[in-house]
């Protein structure tokens, strides 16, 4: 784990998975591990987290795997950019 | 003349008000996302600042005089002039204390508590409200002299447009207070009605960047 994975929080790391997956529609694991800079323990437990509440899909034809967002997942995202910019005009971060 | 006056300061502390309930919300909304004691501060601070400005608008419309008309013709000795006044002191005592924690850590939070309980019984010991005017004023410039401050400092180290647009903001509310004071010195109405426009300036500057956040987020 990177000094740098250390220091973020939960929300962010969610944040980068989510932002990862709605930049290419359908992500490979290998891009998202690599756009959201996770080990890949790491990532197997947050995509799990995130396929849970339903924010993400997996989708599995048969050895590609893939993630995409949900609805509730895209609303969720647009909130936490929302909250994102709020936060930083008061000099904070997620 | 004076009913004028009245109807502008009516006029803009309500728009203001609006904008500063509107920013009390969106903290409360995103600080279940991004748990802040500063954005706790910024909650309960724009809350009562809405509603502190919504009270001196209330005054100014049901008297038809501004605070500084009150003033000369001795009326100020209101229960809603002294709760606004109050209402302004605290909800920007909140607002350094928020970004005192935010600098310095959470020690900061019991020297502001602290502060404000000294500070207090002084201030209301003060002999009439002209004096606890004008003290409440000084005190409101002094605390956002530090927001500022402590805004000048985020915003250099991060440099976002947001952070650009709050300290705008606070800058502008800082420079209101400063003529809104000499405004109480002086017992001048114009000046008064400048303080007011310049404090809603500032306001105006804060739904800038309402708007502006709130955009992003679809892309």
């Amino acid at each position: 784990m990177g000094q740098a994975e250390k220091q973020r929080s939960v929300l962010r790391i969610n944040l980068d998975i989510l932002n990862a997956i709605r930049e290419e529609g359908d992500a490979k694991p290998t891009h998202i591990l690599y756009k959201a800079n996770l080990s890949h323990e790491r990532l197997v437990k947050y995509l799990e987290d995130l396929t849970t509440k339903g924010l993400i899909e997996l989708r599995q034809d048969g050895e590609n795997r893939t993630y995409r967002m949900t609805t509730k997942g895209i609303e969720f995202l647009i909130e936490m950019r929302r909250a994102e910019s709020f936060v930083q005009g008061f000099g904070l971060a997620i | 003349m004076a009913a004028v006056g009245a109807l502008v300061v009516f006029s803009l502390n309500v728009l203001s008000a609006v904008v500063a309930l509107l920013t009390s919300y969106y903290a409360y909304r995103f600080n279940r996302l991004a748990s802040s004691p500063l954005l706790n501060a910024i909650t309960f601070g724009f809350m009562l600042l809405g509603v502190g400005l919504l009270v001196e608008a209330g005054t100014s419309v049901a008297l038809g005089q501004t605070l500084i008309e009150l003033l000369v013709s001795k009326v100020l000795a209101t229960i809603t002039t002294f709760t606004y006044l109050s209402i302004q002191m605290v909800a920007y005592l909140i607002f350094a204390a928020g970004y005192a924690v935010l600098a310095f850590g959470k020690s900061a939070r019991a020297v502001a508590a602290a502060a404000t309980v000294a500070v207090t019984p002084r201030v209301v010991e003060l002999a009439g409200l002209y004096s606890y005017a004008l003290v409440s004023y000084f005190v409101v410039l002094v605390l956002l002299a530090f927001v500022v401050f402590q805004g000048a400092l985020i915003h250099s180290r991060t440099r976002t447009r947001f952070s650009s647009l709050v300290l705008l903001a606070f800058v502008l509310i800082l420079a209101a207070h400063v003529v809104l004071l000499a405004s109480v010195v002086s017992l001048s109405g114009v000046l008064f009605l400048v303080g007011t426009a310049t404090q809603f300036l500032g306001f105006v500057s804060l739904l800038v960047f309402l708007l502006r956040s709130g955009r992003v987020g679809a892309g």
